[in-house]
């Protein structure tokens, strides 16, 4: 593992997760200074506080220090262990806060992650689960990542500001991971989606489907929404509704997008059909960016990449999301990895907006901790 | 055919990237100016100015090259050249003085901005486009099985 002299030096506290990660993988320590040091309420938030605490459960050996006002904190990465770990998640920010990363970290413990996240899955911020169940699972299968144990299942709901909802994701670990060619989105052969309410009349799903087909059906026929209303101790602490669609390609690509209700008694209300409406549309907006990875996956398909064998891997993507953009950089500093970016210009074709072309060699990252049976 | 050919085109053309359009009114550029150099051939009888011609001819393409090279976003300067550090003896503090004896403190708001705000994946759609609209509709429809197919599929 590096010494202390390699650290990297970062200020804020945007793009938090990312460089833990990325520090976690390539064991190069990280110092982040200034987190929120002119916020009227200065140093790291309790969301991120759980985080940093559930990174400290999957790993051994990490070491973290953070000053008394919380504005500094200093990470050097210990080794992935993974295992059995249950982790309450802080109700601010949603599962999929917490699970993005441990998507980017699952496949190479020492141990098979299984892990039980308590908390908010669904809000308006971050990822869903039923999201990442969707598109980041299919996409860590392209690079191999596959088996009987590889499973993310919403057990409880639970909305915000009161949380309560419970999901169980289970990874295999992998020593290598492939190298893949994604350049070819394909085209769009059917569209799923899942409307679910919690503490709600349940026929809020339905009005949510209505209004959801009646945008997408002038595109395609094959459109199936699943209703999903959760009772009693399934359904969280908190009422709420909402929509996660995702169009699948005939090449495996997946696009989605997602909305939900407002958290009780914070902002405007919602009526379902808008929201319905609304999801649909952001569907087509996500269909009109394209390429083989949607955007909330950008960086997480990069990743793969970066860590493959050492081969060369493409993928296209759609136009590179500032979180993304973001990543490439911190994969530079972190992997030294730079990756060929070509624009390809949509021209004449009806499939939407501009494209990127990314190319990379991996740097042949293997698991080692990995043991051997 | 659900659409005739003339709107699809025309709707393409409205649609094309910026950089086509940029690709093209340079080339009909560079085409004028090859007319007009043309014209000044004729009357000119010496034999160098044909050379001449050539020279420039060059230079043109080069800084017409140029030109497209600086229209279209470098994606890889942007992401790469401009990596963004954090520049300590800044601080994003204007140094302005109260009385002599107090510092004004204003964080410029870009940098505060970008430093310290939401963590978060998702890519935002900042300018949705109006799905109701025909145009619009169309310029996704060959992403679905339903739409156009390529030949050698």
């Amino acid at each position: 593992m590096a010494t202390q002299s390699h650290s990297l030096s970062y200020a804020g506290c945007n793009f938090l997760r990312q460089r833990l990660v990325l520090s976690t993988l390539s064991g190069r320590p990280v110092k982040i200074r200034r987190i929120r040091a002119r916020d009227d309420n200065p140093g790291l938030r309790d969301f991120e506080a759980s985080f940093i605490r559930l990174l400290d459960k999957i790993t051994n050996g990490s070491r973290i220090e953070i000053n008394q006002t919380g504005t500094t904190l200093y990470y050097q990465p210990g080794l992935l262990y993974g295992g059995s770990v249950e982790h309450d998640c802080s109700v601010l920010r949603s599962i999929g806060y917490y699970l993005e990363s441990l998507l980017c970290l699952a496949p190479f413990m020492k141990h098979p992650l299984r892990i039980v996240l308590r908390g908010v899955t669904n809000d308006q911020v971050d990822p869903s689960v039923d999201v990442l169940k969707a598109t980041a699972l299919p996409l860590l299968k392209q690079f191999g990542i596959d088996g009987e144990s590889f499973e993310l299942k919403v057990v409880r709901r639970g909305m915000p500001p009161g949380g309560g909802g419970e999901v169980f994701f289970s990874c295999p670990v992998r020593k290598v991971l492939k190298p893949v060619q994604l350049t070819d989105p394909g085209k769009i052969k059917r569209i799923r989606g899942i409307a679910y309410s919690v503490r709600v009349s349940p026929q809020m799903a339905n009005r949510i489907v209505d209004s959801a087909r009646s945008i997408l059906n002038k595109f395609i026929p094959d459109i199936y929404i699943y209703t999903d209303h959760m009772k009693g101790v399934s359904s969280g602490k908190s009422p709420g509704f909402g929509l996660s669609l995702v169009a699948e390609t005939t090449t495996g690509a997946f696009l989605s997008a997602e909305l939900a209700s407002s958290p009780q008694g914070q902002g405007a209300a919602v009526l379902p059909e808008d929201l319905g409406q609304n999801c649909a549309k952001l569907l087509l907006e996500e269909i009109y960016r394209g390429g083989c990875v949607d955007s909330t996956n950008q960086s997480l398909g990069l990743l793969l990449m970066t860590l493959g064998q050492q081969d060369v891997s493409k993928v296209l993507l759609g136009p590179l999301s500032p979180y993304t953009i973001e990543f490439l950089r911190h994969l530079k500093s972190f992997f030294q990895i730079m990756f060929k970016i070509e624009t390809k210009p949509c021209g004449e074709e009806l499939k939407g907006g501009d494209k990127v072309l990314l190319t990379c060699v991996g740097i042949g990252f293997s698991n080692l901790s990995k043991t051997l049976k | 055919k659900k659409f005739p050919e003339s709107s699809k085109v025309a709707s393409g053309q409205r649609l094309g990237s910026e950089n086509l359009i940029d690709e093209t009114s340079d080339v009909e550029d560079l085409l004028k100016e090859e007319e007009d150099y043309k014209e000044e051939n004729n009357y000119s009888t010496e034999t160098s100015g044909a050379l001449k011609w050539k020279e420039d001819l060059s230079r043109k393409a080069a800084e017409a090259f140029l030109r497209q090279q600086q229209a279209t976003p470098n994606l890889r300067k942007l992401i790469y050249g401009t990596v963004t550090e954090d520049n300590e003896e800044e601080d994003g503090d204007t140094r302005e003085e109260l009385g002599g004896l107090f510092r004004v403190s204003q964080p410029s708001r870009e940098c505060k901005h970008k430093l310290d705000s939401l963590d978060c994946s998702r890519f935002h759609v900042e300018a949705p486009h109006d799905w109701d609209l025909e145009e619009v509709m169309n310029s996704i429809r060959d992403c679905f099985v339903t739409g156009k197919w390529e030949d050698d599929k």
